[in-house]
């Protein structure tokens, strides 16, 4: 094993890392506030990429990397919360809101991916890299498009931490997520709060999609492997916090990235499921995670 | 004559479908405060949490200062109940709308937000007031009521002690800027010491010119605060006292519950 592979190999996984750490906040942002699994999240993933490629690629409306990057985030905050009050709102206020949801958002999962069949059809697309060549960190190399991401995903989880942590409307986001009745009767705006924070885990999903777009094909079906690593980073790194996706991401695309190198491709998943069974094994919570489902 | 500040008219309601209490009438005349008081589990908390709206009223009205609450109508039959598509269906009585008319409740042993801090929970309180708040005055009066909590604006919730919970709880009503303000309990549970502490709170707040509505199982507090007593049992209001009527606690229990084994 040579240190250039080695080092190859790292600069991979930190960068499979920030796209799941931006996956899995997304996804832990509606768990923690509706309380509910959105399985239609890989299907945003790809949705986002479609609309990244169509404003901002040379083969769509060619208007470059900023905008599309900003239609994926408007685009995305507009059809999540579309996407809320059709599949999810209805379900609300009921007590079997989680199995009902399940089965919502597959089906809106499916709904979306043929829509997108329909409307860019089954060829793959791919979203030309931001910037050539690579930075150079001593021996590390990191092509700009990957430095892009990890900028991006550090800038995007510091602001949504910012905005969770110091602005009254992510404070109250908190407590509708802790205390929906308290949340109401201290007249807060639970539906209107449900609805922003959808929208905001679907715009983080537009994002990862715009970035999953310029490494891999784009397709129908592109959100759903890394979705599925993203539900291991939230399950193995537990959610207690708004952070601890992102430790536990970075463990699962290191992982990740050194089974495939140094095993093959069809072992990462295996090992990624073996450690999640042996960390759920000894701490049921999660790595990094207590009992509670809060943000 | 102005409009009564609350008025409440054939309430009835509980945990569908099981019903709690029904037909209930109270009118509360501007600057009265009243209380209730009643055996434990015979629904007064219940009644609180279907006049702020948190459960839907089965049927009766519930206005506020001339200002309808609830949407008219009985709830419908099962049938619908199980077709409420909340979109198409409104609710039918919507608790941010009756915090921000003014009239806030703050519940029984809430446990508010424990991953937040004091601070945090007290910059969002203020919400309830919008359009009608002087939350600055407001912020000033609960540190003036409430001295310990700041040293404690940094703790998370859970960290804190029920005493010091209800006391955020309280404060974070009164940041809400009430016209009207239900406390339900507010003292269950603490020691000798943070009751008195609290109940001297309450009265301040009362004084401040804040019309109560309170349910307390100590009948001596509550006359001190109160114009009219509510005798509560089983789902019903049975019996309305007079301020001036009120026995002390010890002689309402005999007279309620009769003698106490000597
Ligand atoms: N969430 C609930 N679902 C179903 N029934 C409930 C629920 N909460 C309370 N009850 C029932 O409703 C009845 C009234 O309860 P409530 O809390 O209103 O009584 P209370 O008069 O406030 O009593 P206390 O003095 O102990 O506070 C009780 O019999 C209780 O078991
Ligand atoms: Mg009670």
């Amino acid at each position: 094993m040579s240190f250039e592979s080695f080092l190859f190999v790292l600069t991979g996984g930190v960068v499979l890392g920030a796209l799941y750490a931006l996956m899995a906040a997304g996804l832990a942002v509606v768990w923690t506030t509706l309380g509910i699994f959105n399985f239609s999240h890989g299907a945003f993933v790809a949705l986002g990429a479609y609309i990244g490629w169509q404003v901002g690629n040379v083969d769509g409306f060619a208007l470059g990397h900023v905008l599309g990057l900003s239609a994926t985030v408007l685009g995305m905050f507009a059809l999540g919360i579309l996407f809320q009050q059709m599949f999810i709102r209805p379900f609300e206020r009921k007590e079997n809101i989680v199995a009902a949801t399940v089965i919502t958002t597959l089906a809106g999962a499916t709904v979306l991916q043929n829509g997108m069949l329909l409307i860019w059809g089954p060829r793959s697309k791919q979203i030309s890299g931001i910037g050539e060549g690579s930075l150079n960190i001593g021996p590390l190399a990191f092509s700009w498009n990957e430095v892009a991401l990890i900028v991006l995903v550090a800038f995007i989880l510091g602001a949504v931490g910012w905005f969770l942590s110091r602005t009254r409307t992510g404070r109250s986001m908190r407590a509708v997520s802790q205390n929906r009745q308290a949340a109401e009767l201290m007249g807060l705006n639970v539906p209107l709060l449900y609805a922003l924070a959808f929208g905001l885990s679907a715009a983080m999903a537009g994002v990862a999609g715009y970035f999953v777009g310029s490494v891999r094909f784009i397709n129908p079906t592109m959100g759903a492997d890394p979705l599925m690593k993203a539900l291991i980073v939230v399950i193995f790194g537990g959610i207690a916090r708004f952070t601890s996706p992102i430790y536990a991401a970075l463990i699962v695309g290191l992982v990740e990235s050194f089974t495939t190198f140094y095993l093959g491709l069809y072992w990462a998943p295996a090992v990624l499921f073996a450690m999640m069974m042996i960390v759920l094994t000894i701490k049921p919570a999660g790595l990094f995670g207590t009992h509670q489902r809060t943000l | 004559m102005s409009a009564p500040l609350l008025e409440v008219r054939g309430l009835s309601g509980g945990y569908d479908p099981i019903q709690i209490f029904s037909q209930i009438d109270l009118t509360l005349s501007a600057g009265e405060s009243i209380g209730f008081f009643g055996p434990n589990g015979h629904g007064k908390s219940t009644l609180m949490k279907t006049i702020s709206g948190v459960l839907a009223p089965w049927t009766g009205e519930i206005v506020l200062e001339g200002q309808r609450l609830n949407r008219a109508g009985e709830r419908g039959s099962r049938r619908w109940r199980n077709f409420n598509y909340d979109v198409v269906t409104r609710r039918r009585m919507d608790p941010k709308k009756v915090a921000r008319a003014g009239l806030i409740h703050v519940p029984e042993g809430s446990l508010l937000f424990p991953e937040m801090t004091v601070a945090e929970t007290m910059d969002v309180a203020p919400v309830a007031a919008a359009g009608r708040g002087k939350s600055a005055d407001r912020l000033a009066q609960v540190h003036d009521l409430f001295p310990r909590l700041r040293e404690r604006l940094d703790s998370k919730i859970r960290y804190l002690s029920g005493g010091e919970r209800q006391m955020v709880a309280i404060a974070c009503g009164l940041l809400g800027d009430p016209k009207l303000m239900i406390l339900d309990e507010p003292t269950l549970g603490l020691s000798p010491k943070l009751r008195i502490e609290l109940c001297q709170a309450i009265a301040s707040i009362k004084a401040a010119g804040v019309p109560l509505i309170l349910i307390d199982q100590d009948v001596n507090f509550l006359t001190e605060l109160i114009d009219r007593l509510y005798l509560f049992d089983h789902g019903r209001i049975s019996g309305v006292l007079e301020k001036a009527d009120i026995p002390s606690h010890e002689k309402l229990m005999a007279m309620l519950f009769g003698e106490p084994a000597a």
